[in-house]
């Protein structure tokens, strides 16, 4: 299980925001929707403020084994797109680096 | 939707199928009949809501909470997600022989179908169902 990751988020405040993902990167959402899948392959890892375990972040992370943290407060408010983040999936923190 | 509650405490993989598919009908034939009225639109919204969200993520997960004890070998909510969605070939011979098991994994995997629904190229029609219900939204509605 993949522990700490680090990369650059990706904040989606609508759907379209899906599409403009060209590169790498952690995605932050308040939940998810199924244009995720399009993507699948540039996401890293993903942070949502929904905690639910049959939303479709949970679905599409364990489909495509993809680290998730859930429960993530404000996570959308807290940090923009383009931000470097530091992922701790095990202590369940998300933190801005420099 | 109390049918398909009903037959969801019951687990009657049938019903449920039937009673979804007959509230996705109800819903495609509202959002696409021109004369469907704000009453109409906000009984789809209810299904929306109810077969999209409220059946979909709460009470399926609930319904499977509840049985998954019941699984053996034993087996916690995370773990039987996972078999499932990763298609986990080796575990599914260790928990094909439950009876109890595979009813879930069907129940879930008709829970999933709703999940992935699209329609018109959109999830769940919902940008038709936008559509027509800002089209007859009431200026002074609340």
């Amino acid at each position: 299980m993949t522990k700490t990751i680090i990369g650059k988020a990706t904040v989606i405040k609508s759907n379209k925001d899906y599409y403009k993902i060209k590169k790498e990167t952690i995605l932050i959402a308040c939940h998810t929707h199924p244009d995720l899948v399009i993507v699948i392959d540039k996401i890293k890892g993903i942070i949502t403020e929904l905690d639910n375990k049959l939303c479709h972040a949970a679905i599409v992370a364990r489909e495509f084994n993809k680290p998730l943290l859930m429960g993530v407060e404000n996570a959308t408010k807290k940090f923009k797109t383009g931000d470097r983040i530091i992922v701790d999936f095990e202590n369940k923190i998300v933190k801005k680096i420099k | 939707m109390i049918n398909l509650l009903k037959h969801t405490y019951l687990l009657d993989l049938e019903a449920i199928k039937n009673d979804i598919e007959r509230l996705w009908k109800r819903y495609q034939k509202i959002i696409s009949d021109k004369e469907s009225s704000w009453e109409d639109l906000n009984e789809a919204r209810a299904i929306l809501y109810f077969v999209g969200h409220l059946y979909s993520e709460k009470i399926a997960l609930e319904a499977i909470d509840r049985r998954i004890k019941f699984v053996k070998p034993k087996i916690t909510l995370d773990k039987f997600f996972l078999i499932i969605d990763r298609n986990d070939v080796k575990n599914f011979k260790k928990y094909g022989k439950d009876e109890k098991f595979n009813k879930l994994k069907e129940f879930y995997l008709t829970v999933k179908n709703i999940k992935n629904r699209v329609e018109n190229g959109v999830y769940l029609d919902e940008e038709r169902f936008n559509k027509a219900y800002l089209r007859l939204r009431p200026k002074n509605h609340l």
